[in-house]
């Protein structure tokens, strides 16, 4: 009774009965399981932001405290590692998930003409998902945070023309340091949540308002003669979510999320190697030097976007499943089978074995390291080439010199 | 009939399921923020001057620092006190912080009275509330004195 007096009261004031007949509409004939791929998403963005969002509670975005902070976070805050490890994790899945669903809209040739905005919306989300990994895993300030950095701003300088100023605006300055930690902070975790549940809201708009696309094999009039969206779909979206949690969760309480050491820009003997879905572009820009390194930093990665943005108004043969399109197979299958084989090259690609020996090879000690060498015992792990002054001998100095 | 009895079926799993999922992230997630309520807050001994400088009569307003644990920082906390002897060997520490809202309450030697500038509190010498809102005395330290030093317990 008091259930249908607020079911009556909500009715009365929301339009709950349209939204209901909305949710129930039809979809087309034939569609399969990898139409849930995009609700995954969905439930990833919305998992990342609830994690993300009590992450905050324990972190602060300073040079000075950010790696106790997360490490605080995985070693003493109840639940704090198993936090930690769904967000760390399911950034991975995140990428992995939405790359499948861009496949399947490519599959299925769902991106062709009325869903071209659909296609675009989604690649804008493709990139700021991008965009969360790259500013996200600055934030624990260790190593890898650093220098994969170093190296993601440097190929934003090499953009012709604004190149610099874009790398300094990145940065907050010439370096990277606390300007550039909050400013990625605050990116990370204000800017891009609320132009991806912007985006979201505008690509779900465009999914309801043409409808799910189908398989090619829909003919006109099987587009509306399939399940309804909720209960049946919903069902197998929710059933997708439950695994995919599971999985997550088993790997985020079995697979510790790596912290290296503290961010230390002097560390030549570390070998920067950005997260896994950046490796196809760390690799591909070993093969252009010189004066062709823009090739790999700009050229490639623009062009490719652009096209990959442009996709509909590129391709407009007639809707059909990939393999019977046989250029959309063979510049699918090139570029995927590319940017597989680049990361695993780039996963795989021998790490230096030791800075100093490189160094040691090339280059002559000079007159002043051989002194200082002969001169003093110097213990391991000692700062070698530490030359620099106290205040005291440089007010000596000064007193000499006067 | 068939049919509505799928659906009905679908829908109360698939609302089941979203429960299990709310659920099954909600319970670690909330327990993440809430954890530091159920943290106990470790208790140490702090110094704050031989005892033979800081007998009085009259109450003492006496600042000290000391380090603690603060999250992932080890941080330098400051805390005010107003310190007196009996005489006897009995001390009485009481903390500045008003019972009633945690504002820094001051000892007016005139009215002998420990006075809140917030919303009119007034505590007399013992620490009892005299006037005003606070629901409890001030908190009396527990001290101890030992090779001459007055300690007072920080929790």
């Amino acid at each position: 009774m008091r259930y249908a007096g607020i079911k009556q009261f909500l009715n009365e004031r929301l339009p709950l009965e349209a939204l209901d007949t909305h949710l129930r509409k039809p979809l087309p004939k034939h569609i399969n399981l990898l139409f849930s791929l995009g609700s995954l998403a969905m439930f990833l963005l919305l998992l990342q932001a609830a994690t993300g969002a009590f992450l905050a509670f324990y972190y602060s975005p300073s040079p000075e405290h950010a790696h106790n902070a997360v490490t605080y976070i995985s070693e003493e805050v109840p639940f704090g590692a198993f936090v930690r490890g769904l967000h760390h994790w399911g950034a991975s899945a995140m990428v992995i998930i939405v790359v499948l669903h861009l496949l399947r809209v490519v599959l299925y040739s769902s991106y062709k003409a009325p869903r071209e905005l659909t296609w675009i919306f989604g690649v804008l989300l493709l990139l700021i998902v991008l965009g969360f990994g790259f500013t996200g895993y600055l934030l624990p300030w260790d190593e890898k945070a650093y220098w994969a950095t170093v190296v993601g701003v440097e190929i934003a300088s090499t953009a012709p023309g604004l190149g610099d100023f874009v790398a300094k605006v990145m940065r907050g300055g010439s370096e990277i340091g606390a300007v550039t930690l909050s400013r990625f902070y605050a990116l990370h975790t204000i800017w891009l949540p609320w132009l991806a549940f912007g985006l979201v809201g505008v690509h779900l708009f465009f999914v309801r308002y043409y409808g799910s696309s189908g398989t090619p094999k829909n003919t006109p009039e099987e587009m509306k003669t399939g399940k309804p969206f909720y209960p049946h779909q919903v069902f197998e979206d929710v059933v997708g979510m439950l695994i995919l949690f599971v999985i997550l969760a088993a790997v985020a309480l079995f697979v510790p999320v790596p912290l290296e050491d503290v961010a230390d820009p002097t560390n030549a003997d570390y070998d920067p190697r950005p997260e896994w879905y950046f490796l196809f572009l760390f690799q591909l820009l070993k093969y252009f030097q010189g004066p062709f390194e823009i090739i790999g930093t700009f050229v490639i990665p623009t062009v490719g976007m652009l096209l990959l943005l442009f996709l509909p108004f590129i391709d407009r043969s007639e809707r059909a499943v990939l393999w019977k399109r046989p250029i959309a197979l063979t510049v699918t299958s090139l570029c995927v089978v590319g940017i597989v084989v680049l990361t695993i090259l780039g996963g795989t690609s021998k790490k230096l074995e030791t800075a100093d020996a490189a160094l040691q090879e090339t280059s002559q000690p000079t007159e002043q390291t051989q002194e200082t060498a002969e001169t003093e015992e110097i213990e391991e792990g000692e700062a070698v080439f530490d030359f620099q002054l106290t205040e005291e001998e440089i007010e000596g100095a000064k007193a000499v010199e006067e | 009939m068939e049919k509505k009895g799928r659906r009905s079926f679908l829908e109360i799993t698939t609302a089941f399921i979203g429960g299990v999922l709310s659920l099954a992230a909600g319970i670690p997630l909330i327990g993440f923020a809430i954890s530091p309520a159920f943290k106990k807050g470790e208790s140490k001994w702090v110094d704050l001057g031989l005892a033979d400088r800081l007998k009085n009569s009259r109450f003492k307003k006496v600042d000290y620092t000391f380090t603690a644990k603060d999250g992932w920082v080890k941080a330098t906390k400051k805390r005010s006190v107003y310190v007196t002897d009996a005489g006897n060997g009995e001390w009485r520490v009481f903390s500045r912080i008003c019972s009633h809202l945690g504002c820094l309450v001051r000892w007016d030697e005139s009215k002998e009275a420990f006075l809140c500038p917030c919303h009119g509190a007034i505590f007399d010498k013992t620490g009892a509330v005299i006037a005003g809102p606070p629901p409890d005395p001030l908190q009396k330290l527990e001290t101890k004195v030992e090779a001459g030093i007055l300690y007072v317990k920080e929790s």
